[in-house]
């Protein structure tokens, strides 16, 4: 049987982490408005016990050393536990959400996705604005420790591709595993307090810099306008798209640039190649349309199309202008764009860069195929073979992601959702990507007039693509619980 | 470089067989007194003389060591050159369509799609409305010999699991008397619809033609409104189990005939395209029942209706679904791209192809779990290889990548956003109508502009060989000696 001891012991010191990060939008209340401190007060007195009865009710006399169904299930309970316990502050706090809006929200931030059900962010408590760009940029650190640590150990989708090098002898990557993932905790907060810097220099005040900084590297997308990005100078939005460019990049490149992947430089790898070129591409593309046909200037032109196009693919979900009014080819894009994804190891949601590099090379030895019945082709990934049982993962993660989009697109157009609202809802959600198409939830709508049924539809979905899908849909399988 | 002569030869062959069957629509233009008989006549002439020019400069004398190349050259030849000279009855005639017109309508009902750019149908002489009718005919009657021996000899999209044997050496007789077997039924089963028609209130003209358009999951019909403008139940009920018939693998009929019931039913393929269908059927039914106020019996029957039209890939409907809005076409979106069984005359990615990635998925899942066991996925009780899987997802990624692509160009054309996705869907689907009211099933595309037609017309052939046939030819290894 499953031992669930040591999955409750970890998540107990996740939720202390949790605790703790609730004392600074109380500092912040503190310093200034003074009328929220009491809610985080509260929520971080309640994290802290449930932290801590989890950690002393299940103290494993033994090393901790995890099987694969417990780190499964170590994955779920970790990020469901800490969004439930993330959304009392918003419950608590004068805003008076309901618990399905504080949880949306919660969870929103926490999946990195930058969804709200907020209006008015502009006269928000500030309180409540830096814990909804914390949660956001905590939700990035957790992913990025996720993918790095366990998504590898489980064999999801083909991320055991960038299981440490070497092999799978257990002393040595768990030392490998933590000194990369503190490696790169330290580019991940120096790249933040970089940007804050440079936001704040662009004309924003420090809790708005901050905030954004926080929200752009973590390619969340929660503003503290509800202009979004629309609000700021030109330089806040290119220093942005450089935040939101860096977050969706893979982060273990950024620890030894000068070695890189075995040894070849950051540009050498083809995801990275492949990441800014599509970038280039679309961002290119709607420049010349919105030059031709919307009659924007070149250079307002260029600005929105980066700054969007940008935001899509890494999953972000700032915006600077309504898309919706570019015409039917913006939206058909910003459609497509929602299913791609940044890169692997990245904060970005989406079903990654890698994963259709797989595909083009997967299509094109069936077209190889055709011709040479018998021939041996390979797929390979920066010079290096990528084994069938990759190839395979790659492929049930696929089936899988537009399965769920399916299923997410319907169960969203039961509640009583048009189709537009359903489908790009849909695809925004499990792509981790926030606005979707259509006047209620495009850029510059928020998810607050939807029924209740369709948030919990929509934060089920988050986190299902938060995960990469199998940690969840492992759990509603027999063979999961059977001994 | 390969030799050519056997790919004109039978390029040539299937115009002559264009050609030869334009006669009917000119005699029955000449019956009921109509002037386009001299242009189907004309047409004819100039179509023949054609395909026997091919056909006897290309004399081999015997064809059973086709390459691959050949094949794959002479599905894509066939196809493009039966489009083209079916369309010059259209041209010439008193319609006076455009020739982008003439082509779309052409190649939209030789690929069995059935998105039209005529407008006051009940107004066309009749042998117009034949020859599209004919023309999806013929083009079913084309994809199931497509489907059942060409596809499946290549190994395009997973396919070889329904290979026959293979295409090249002793294989061939028995594919050519399967292929025969199975026109035989294709046959059958039109008579068999057209009389059921007949019966069921349709006059005996518009009974063939919707017959021949059922089967093939073609969709053309003789009415501006659709089957919905007879409104009459017992039609409906009929042409449900026609588009149902057409979608199902035409193997399983054979197998039927030759009263090997077992080998007929074991077909998972039948299930699961049942099992969706249902599922389908019961998101529109309720629907309709429980928002729109419709009555049990026929909120089921308009459900099942549209729900196995677009499936299938027909594009008949009883209802404008272009002017629902929220969960049906949702439902009927994603339905688009499932279509039919392998083996079958509809469109879309089919049904065995969602079954081999479930099955993949399964067993991912598992081994997720248990990283040492063995586990292989099968498909009716036979192990799928890792060429297979890979083949499929192949397939689905390029047919996703080029609903992507062709839903930017129209979209770039003028189309609003779901204007653009349906229509691509559709086209790609060889489905016919799109989701909103501008191209929903009683729109037509007449609206729609030229650049657009000729996208669609190329989609509907791209996806109608199931696209790599056609990009196979452009890989730079195809063209080497």
């Amino acid at each position: 049987m499953l031992d669930i001891r040591p999955v409750l012991f970890i998540s107990g010191f996740l939720l202390l982490i949790l605790a703790a990060a609730m004392g600074v939008p109380m500092a912040v209340d503190l310093a200034g408005q003074k009328t929220q401190w009491h809610a985080f007060l509260m929520s971080g007195l309640l994290t802290a016990f449930v932290g801590c009865a989890l950690i002393l009710a299940n103290r494993a006399p033994h090393e901790l050393d995890l099987s694969v169904r417990e780190a499964f299930a170590l994955t779920v309970t970790a990020w469901v536990l800490s969004g439930v316990l993330a959304a009392v502050p918003f419950a608590q706090s004068s805003l008076h959400l309901s618990w399905t809006d504080s949880l949306f929200e919660s969870f929103s931030g926490l999946t990195t996705t930058g969804a709200t059900v907020l209006t008015g962010l502009d006269r928000m408590p500030s309180a409540i604005l830096m814990w909804r760009s914390m949660l956001q940029w905590l939700g990035g650190v957790g992913i990025i420790v996720t993918a790095v640590a366990l998504l590898p150990i489980l064999r999801i989708g083909g991320m055991q591709l960038f299981r440490m090098e070497s092999s799978d002898k257990t002393h040595k990557t768990k030392a490998r595993i933590s000194q990369i993932a503190w490696g790169i905790l330290g580019v991940y907060s120096a790249f933040t307090i970089a940007l804050t810097l440079a936001l704040h220099l662009a004309g924003m005040t420090p809790l708005e810099a901050i905030c954004h900084a926080m929200s752009s590297i973590s390619t969340g997308g929660f503003s503290t306008s509800d202009k979004s990005l629309g609000n700021f100078s030109d330089a806040a939005r290119w220093i942005c798209v450089l935040g939101m460019l860096l977050g969706g990049a893979t982060f273990s490149q950024y620890l030894f640039p000068w070695k890189g992947r075995h040894h070849l430089g950051v540009w050498q790898d083809s995801q990275f190649r492949w990441y800014l070129s599509t970038i280039a591409f679309f961002a290119l593309l709607l420049t010349f349309w919105n030059w031709a046909v919307g009659d924007m200037t070149a250079y307002h032109a260029l600005r929105a199309s980066a700054f969007n196009v940008v935001s899509l693919l890494s999953t972000t979900g700032f915006h600077t202008d309504d898309y919706n009014s570019w015409g039917g080819f913006a939206e058909v894009v910003f459609f497509f764009l929602a299913f791609v994804g940044g890169c692997t190891g990245s904060t970005a949601g989406g079903i990654k860069i890698f994963r259709y590099e797989v595909l083009f090379a997967m299509a094109g030895n069936h077209l190889k195929r055709l011709l040479h019945p018998n021939g041996v082709f390979i797929i390979d990934f920066n010079q290096q073979k990528v084994s069938d049982l990759v190839v395979r993962s790659v492929l049930s993660f696929m089936m899988l992601y537009f399965f769920c989009f399916a299923l997410l697109a319907l169960g969203l157009s039961m509640t009583g959702l048009d189709a537009v609202t359903s489908l790009s809802g849909a695809a925004a959600a499990i792509g981790n990507v926030g606005p979707g198409l259509g006047h209620l939830i495009g850029p510059g709508g928020t998810y607050h007039s939807l029924p209740d049924m369709a948030k919990w539809l929509l934060t089920f979905g988050m986190l299902l693509g938060r995960l990469e899908l199998a940690p969840f849909i492992i759990l509603f399988t027999t063979a999961f619980w059977r001994e | 470089m390969f030799d050519l002569r056997p790919v004109l030869f039978y390029t040539g062959l299937t115009i002559s067989v264009l050609a030869l069957s334009m006669a009917a629509p000119a005699m029955v233009d000449l019956a009921h007194g109509s002037a386009d008989w001299r242009i189907f006549a004309a047409s004819a002439g100039v179509s023949l003389f054609l395909g026997l020019a091919l056909l006897l400069g290309n004399r081999v004398r015997r064809f059973d060591e086709a390459s691959v190349r050949q094949i794959f050259l002479m599905t894509v030849l066939c196809w493009a050159a039966a489009a083209l000279v079916a369309s010059f009855p259209f041209a010439f005639s008193g319609l006076k369509m455009s020739a982008t017109d003439a082509v779309f309508e052409a190649t939209s009902g030789i690929t069995a799609t059935g998105s039209t750019v005529l407008r006051d149908l009940a107004a066309k002489p009749p042998g117009i409305l034949l020859w599209r009718s004919m023309l999806q005919w013929l083009g079913g009657a084309g994809f199931l010999v497509t489907g059942v021996v060409l596809l499946p000899a290549l190994n395009i999209g997973g396919m070889q699991i329904f290979q026959l044997g293979s295409a090249t050496e002793r294989g061939l007789p028995r594919s050519a008397k399967v292929a025969g077997q199975l026109l035989a039924i294709y046959s059958a089963l039109t008579l068999l619809l057209t009389l059921l028609l007949w019966a069921a209130g349709m006059s005996r003209f518009p009974a063939l033609l919707h017959a021949m358009s059922t089967i093939s999951c073609g969709g053309f019909s003789t009415a501006e409104g659709s089957i919905g403008e007879w409104r009459n139940p017992n039609i409906d009920w009929v042409i449900l189990l026609g588009m149902l018939m057409g979608g199902a693998p035409f193997i399983s009929y054979l197998h039927l005939a030759q009263r090997r019931w077992r080998l007929a039913v074991a077909n998972t393929q039948l299930r699961w395209y049942a099992a969706i269908l249902l599922a389908a059927t019961l998101g529109i039914g309720l629907w309709l029942l429980l928002t729109q106020g419709g009555k049990p019996l026929p909120s089921i029957r308009h459900g099942l209706f549209t729900a196995a039209s677009v499936m299938t890939g027909t594009g008949y409907a009883t209802l404008d679904w272009g002017r629902w809005h929220g969960l049906p076409l949702v439902v009927l979106f994603f339905l688009a791209f499932v279509g039919g069984c392998a083996g079958s005359t509809a469109g879309g990615v089919k049904v065995f192809r969602f079954q081999i990635l479930v099955e993949n998925a399964r067993i991912q899942l598992i081994r997720m779990l248990r990283p040492n066991s063995v586990m292989a996925a099968s498909y009716q009780g036979m192990p799928i290889s890792d060429v297979v899987t890979g083949s499929v997802l192949g397939f689905l990624f390029v047919y996703t990548l080029s609903f992507a692509a062709l839903s930017m160009a129209l979209g770039m054309l003028g189309l609003d956003f779901m204007s653009a996705i349906s229509t691509a869907a559709s086209a790609l689907a060889n489905l016919g109508p799109g989701l909103t009211a501008s191209v929903g099933p009683l729109a037509g595309y007449a609206a729609l502009p030229d650049t657009a037609k000729w996208l669609l017309s190329a989609a509907m052939i791209f996806g109608r060989v199931e696209m790599f046939a056609v990009l196979v030819l452009f890989t730079e290894n195809f063209w080497k000696p």
